[in-house]
């Protein structure tokens, strides 16, 4: 990962984190001070290298994980606004990225009864609930949407 | 990668399929922050594979389905 690749990376977090959304490709490339081609580039040459997700064939961003641009089953609440997650793991990888408490919302696959995690000082308040991941390791970049 | 309320909540989704690995929340919780904790600090570099591993390793997720590639 190159040093205009890093910087690119810190500004798309950024700025989805202060905007609350996802930012665009222009909007990154405003910020970095940067051509949105070259911008383009650099969030290409990321999603190959796993550090966030595009959508397939546009210049839109899927994920910086462990956040969705995209609504997903997973909402946090987490510094006063609502979050999508990923999955279950980045939900609370939400309130680790910020730093912070958390409310996650969510149902239960099997009977779609509603569940809701308080995260406070990173423990959750319901230790009842278990984590199933169904793709080994291995494979979870062969298709990391549905993983 | 969900969340579930129990272990017969599981296996009734799975409807047959192999599973794969099931961890208590308050592992994942500490699986996440260990993970995810650095993502939005300025000086943010990619985790190399050995130190995912020692993260997953530290908190005793070990064998083959752990196993990053």
């Amino acid at each position: 990962m190159d040093e205009r690749e890093l910087r690119v990376r810190a500004s798309t977090y950024r700025l989805f984190v202060d905007l609350g959304r996802t930012p665009s490709v222009a909007e990154v490339a405003n910020d970095c001070d940067l051509g949105t081609h070259e911008t383009m580039s650099s969030w290409r040459a990321l999603h190959d290298q796993h550090a966030i997700v595009l959508n397939p064939g546009t210049a839109e961003l899927r994920m910086a994980n462990p956040f969705s641009a995209v609504p997903t089953a997973y909402r946090v609440l987490a510094r006063a606004r609502w979050w999508y997650a990923n999955c279950a793991w980045d939900a609370f990888g939400i309130c680790a990225a910020l730093g912070v408490d958390g409310l996650i919302e969510t149902s239960c696959p099997d009977c779609c009864g509603p569940l809701t995690v308080t995260v406070e000082s990173e423990r959750p308040d319901d230790e009842s609930l278990l984590f199933h991941c169904l793709v080994p390791a291995a494979r979870w970049w062969d298709d990391i949407v549905f993983t | 990668m969900n969340l579930f309320r129990s272990e017969e909540h599981i296996a009734r989704w799975l409807a047959g399929r192999s599973p794969g690995a099931t961890i208590s929340i308050t592992k994942l919780s500490e699986l996440a922050h260990a993970w995810w904790s650095d993502r939005l600090s300025p000086d943010w570099t990619p985790h190399t594979r050995e130190q995912n591993m020692g993260i997953l390793e530290r908190l005793g997720l070990t064998g083959e389905f752990w196993r990053l590639p």
